[in-house]
């Protein structure tokens, strides 16, 4: 599955989901498909995207709260599996992108690329909501679910890298207030 | 312990609702007066830095909070103020359990606790102590303000001076 056609089918079915992306390519991907006031677009903090959306989710409990991650920093924050599953909101969708790589350094390879399962490791956390999915259909089928039904939902992605390069140009702090603006809003049905 | 009882009213009356927190002695007093308070909404981590990520999108999403730790874990945080709390100019209220000081027994926690105020000092980041019974309330809230109102993160460190450190006996 090709990364920003997969970034396509979150778009198509995120509605007025909250958008957590992480940095590098999951946030010039969100911005290269068009920029939406409710996306928060990460520049740093690799592996706490997925805290970012846990705690944006306990804070919006009405809303749908999305985390665009990657496979290299869930890495390095895999107690945040943990945390959402003791935590347990029902509005969050953690996405991961699996492509096995350190795509922004170079594309070294990551334990993902090997015998690391995002989805074994996020059921062992204790999540229940768990899909692994492989190209868009998959994708779409287990977002229609995730998007109605309570979760935590945690998907797990493998995708090959085609997406955007292109630093969005914003500035965080821009970012932040206009993303608290959308945040504030009462959910549309 | 009145501290707790300061912290604890100082938190409720600024609206700090979202706390989240990695163990500690010291701190263990505070933290089960507000897991049994449902004002409050806990989040227990499972490291510090995860704590910056929650309260980051806490805040986000229009909830205060504040990230409750013992001075070596802090060490654990450092990239999400530098890439995350301070560009993004986020308010983060710490409630720091100061190990390393007067009464420490453990060599392993000397070294970050007695650096702490000099890499608060280095991240920019504004300290105040909580070493007298009198201080808790008055630096408590009022370091709450300043975060909120500013966009900073603040620290507020617990000193063994005011606490008695872990089990009591300084």
């Amino acid at each position: 599955m090709d990364r920003m056609a997969a970034t396509r089918v979150v778009l198509a079915r995120a509605g007025d989901a909250l958008i957590v992306s992480n940095l590098g390519s999951n946030t010039y991907d969100l911005h290269a498909l068009g920029h939406r006031p409710a996306n928060f677009y990460m520049w740093g903090a690799m592996g706490l995207t997925a805290s970012v959306g846990l705690g944006l989710a306990l804070a919006r409990p009405e809303r749908r709260v999305i985390v665009l991650d990657g496979d290299g920093s869930l890495l390095m924050n895999l107690g945040a599996l943990a945390t959402a599953a003791a935590q347990a909101p029902g509005n969050l969708v953690h996405i991961v992108w699996v492509n096995g790589l350190w795509q922004e350094t170079g594309g070294q390879p990551i334990a993902t690329a090997g015998a690391a399962d995002l989805a074994a490791i996020g059921r062992g956390a204790g999540l229940r909501r768990v899909v692994a999915v492989d190209d868009p259909d998959g994708l779409d089928a287990a977002l229609a679910r995730a998007m109605a039904e309570p979760g935590p939902w945690l998907l797990v992605a493998r995708l090959h890298e085609t997406g955007s390069h292109e630093p969005p140009p914003v500035r965080p702090i821009a970012n932040r207030d206009e993303f608290m603006a959308a945040a504030r809003e009462a959910p549309k049905a | 312990m009145p501290w707790t009882d300061d912290v604890v009213a100082a938190f409720r009356e600024q609206e700090v609702r979202l706390i989240a927190y990695v163990a500690d002695r010291v701190l263990a007093p505070a933290i089960e007066r507000m897991a049994a308070d449902p004002y409050f909404h806990l989040v227990c981590l499972t490291r510090e830095e995860e704590g910056v990520g929650v309260l980051a999108g806490g805040y986000l999403g229009g909830m205060r909070g504040a990230l409750l730790l013992q001075s070596s874990g802090f060490g654990n945080t450092l990239n999400g103020f530098g890439s995350l709390i301070l560009p993004y100019q986020i308010p983060l209220v710490m409630l720091l359990s100061v190990r390393g000081g007067p009464g420490e027994f453990n060599v392993c926690q000397v070294p970050l606790g007695q650096a702490l105020p000099r890499v608060l000092d280095d991240m920019d980041i504004p300290r105040y102590d909580l070493d007298r019974p009198e201080a808790v309330s008055p630096v408590t809230r009022g370091a709450v303000r300043l975060a909120f109102a500013t966009g900073k993160p603040v620290a507020l460190l617990l000193s063994t001076l005011l606490t008695g450190g872990k089990g009591g006996r300084i």
